[in-house]
């Protein structure tokens, strides 16, 4: 017991800095006050507010049709890329698997102001075509590189015998290279929602009029000040999580 | 943050100018558009409630798309950036509208249709900015002014001059932000808010770096928190901030500083080829209609433009010095105006001096 002490104190001051600004945050969902950051009493007040806003809700709702559209075709794209970068040999294959590398790299600010340069000079209206197009565009390199790096753990021969007992290409996919790789689309699947639902400064160059999304919503409160109700959000939000994470926890833990 | 928005507002001004095949394909969209009865608004957040969209959109069956901004520079950039225009309701602050009418980018306002024009308060009205209003309507405004707690028993300042004074060593808070510091110094120096001299501002910087031992940090975000908490104890405050975080600390005071200060006025605007003009201005004029002002200013708690309206608040909130000061002192007020960007940049080159304390 005594032995593993420092480890347990490590691991415990690992996960305190981990969740206490989120326990903190959820707590300042219950304040009684608007700006103060002081304990004025409990109340469900900015619950009561959170669930009547309903230019708020079209906001929460906007970010996830914006994210899971976004992440369920760049993971589809994604994975692509990544079977074809493992399993075909061609010219320019190691530049194509570099350039993915560089669009993970490149600043956001450069990737949200070319492809504004690119809308306006197609003429594509800004909104949420717009923005779905630049969430897929920064969402796939992620995937992509997620299902590449589980591939290459892949005993090449597998895909050898496959073909060598009769299977075409599609069959291969369908039927090996599939239920091999889906842990890591869904990994990829989750990483780019995420990346979606919290992505500010691409939005900002390409969202429109009609298509708010949080982010940029909480983002233009920052100087007026950020309402606690977002913090009620915030909390909600968490809660979710939470409740699925468990339920998956749950459903996929292994039978003994 | 400011200085990337204004870079990009530069690059993207360029890159407008090249999108004529865009503008082209937008003539027949707007054509299509126009049977969308719907109208755009980008606004500062909080400005105009939530309740009062609703009602225009059953009063008038036009639905809003409601979005917000967090500064003029931001306004400004996603104007000049966007591939068509798209907004058809805009909100700048009285120095960028300004900026946007000498930059062409304002469509004018049919006065007719402004039912609620005569509602607004004359003192706002055919200013510097927009001359005979052809381009904007006042929405609110404030007053950059100073407050102290007086928790905290410090003496009790009067004009800007005071807070050089060694008592309030490594107190003061001051707003982050340019063009309000300076006007702090240039008003205790008697010079003009809106001042292009470049040997006034250079005098202004020189007071400002002596001012360096008093200041104990600058903020513009959450100010109101650390108002109403008790955890500034003097400094230059917004009128309407102030107002909010007393409602928490009573124990605050607000100061129409002696040698004059700023006046901020937030207009509503037409930007130029607006989709739904037409839905624009009965927006507009919505808002200038008497109550819906009154019940916007009791949701914002900011200090409207509409005269009506402020007469149909509660006295207690219109007889507030700190909301609505009495003409006699406003007259001290400088209206807040845009200057050239040769002075501005010098403004910005000194400001970076004083926040690395050089």
């Amino acid at each position: 017991m005594i032995r593993h002490l420092p480890a347990r104190l490590y691991v415990t001051a690992i996960y305190l800095f981990f969740y206490i600004p989120i326990l903190v945050l959820i707590a300042y969902s219950f304040n009684e006050a608007q700006y103060s950051l002081l304990w004025h009493g409990f109340s469900w007040r900015w619950y009561t507010e959170l669930f009547s806003d309903r230019d708020l809700w079209i906001a929460v709702l906007h970010t996830l049709i914006l994210g899971v559209s976004a992440a369920t075709i760049a993971m589809w794209i994604g994975t692509l890329a990544a079977v074809c970068l493992y399993r075909y040999v061609f010219y320019g294959k190691q530049l194509l698997y570099g350039l993915i590398f560089v669009l993970i790299l490149s600043p956001d600010i450069v990737m949200g102001i070319s492809l504004l340069i690119l809308f306006s000079v197609s003429g594509v209206q800004l909104g949420f075509f717009s923005l779905l197009l630049a969430h897929i565009t920064f969402c796939i390199p992620f995937v992509a590189v997620t299902v590449y790096s589980r591939m290459i753990s892949f005993d090449q021969n597998i895909f050898e015998a496959a073909r060598d007992l009769g299977a075409r290409d599609h069959v291969i996919f369908g039927r090996i290279t599939l239920p091999l790789i889906w842990p890591a689309m869904l990994a990829g699947w989750l990483l780019s929602f995420t990346l979606s639902q919290d992505d500010v400064i691409i939005s900002y160059f390409v969202a429109g009029p009609d298509f708010e999304i949080l982010p940029l919503r909480i983002y233009s409160m920052v100087r007026s000040g950020v309402k606690p109700e977002i913090n009620a959000l915030c909390a909600v939000t968490f809660a979710l999580t939470l409740l699925i994470v468990m339920l998956s926890q749950f459903f996929l833990r292994k039978k003994p | 943050m400011k200085a990337i928005f204004l870079f990009l507002s530069v690059t993207l001004f360029l890159l407008a100018a090249h999108t004529g095949v865009a503008s082209e394909k937008t003539e027949n969209k707007e054509k299509k558009e126009k049977k969308d009865n719907i109208v755009n608004v980008y606004a500062w957040p909080d400005v105009i409630p939530d309740f009062i969209i609703r009602e225009f959109e059953k009063e008038t069956g036009i639905k809003v798309n409601f979005s917000t901004y967090g500064s003029n520079e931001v306004l400004y950039a996603r104007l000049r950036m966007s591939p068509a225009p798209v907004y058809d309701v805009i909100e700048p602050s009285s120095y960028y509208l300004d900026r946007m009418r000498r930059e062409n980018m304002l469509e004018p306002l049919d006065r007719a249709k402004l039912t609620g024009f005569h509602n607004l308060d004359p003192l706002f009205l055919n200013k510097v900015w927009d001359p005979h209003n052809r381009f904007s309507v006042p929405w609110i405004w404030g007053v950059t002014g100073m407050f102290y707690d007086t928790h905290t028993a410090l003496p009790a300042p009067a004009r800007w001059a005071d807070l050089w004074k060694p008592a309030y060593a490594n107190q003061l808070m001051l707003l982050d932000d340019s063009r309000e510091v300076f006007s702090m110094a240039l008003k205790s120096l008697g010079y003009s808010v809106n001042d292009r001299n470049p040997e006034h501002i250079k005098k202004a910087y020189e007071k400002l770096r002596a001012l360096s031992a008093n200041i104990h940090l600058f903020k513009s975000d959450g100010v109101i928190s650390l108002l109403a908490d008790g955890e500034a104890s003097i400094g230059m405050a917004w009128n309407g901030d102030l107002y909010r975080a007393r409602l928490t600390n009573p124990a605050l005071r607000f100061v129409y500083p002696a040698d004059g200060f700023v006046i901020w006025v937030d207009n509503l605007a037409i930007p130029k080829a607006a989709p739904h003009k037409q839905n624009a201005l009965r927006f507009i004029d919505f808002l200038l209609q008497a109550k819906v002002a009154k019940d916007s200013a009791l949701a914002h708690n900011y200090p409207v433009a509409n005269l009506a309206a402020r007469k149909l608040l509660p006295a207690a909130i219109r007889n507030d010095p700190v909301q609505y000061p009495p003409a006699g002192i406003l007259r001290r007020g400088e209206f807040q105006q845009d200057i050239d960007d040769q002075s501005l940049a010098l403004y910005e080159k000194y400001w970076e001096q004083i926040k690395m304390g050089e």
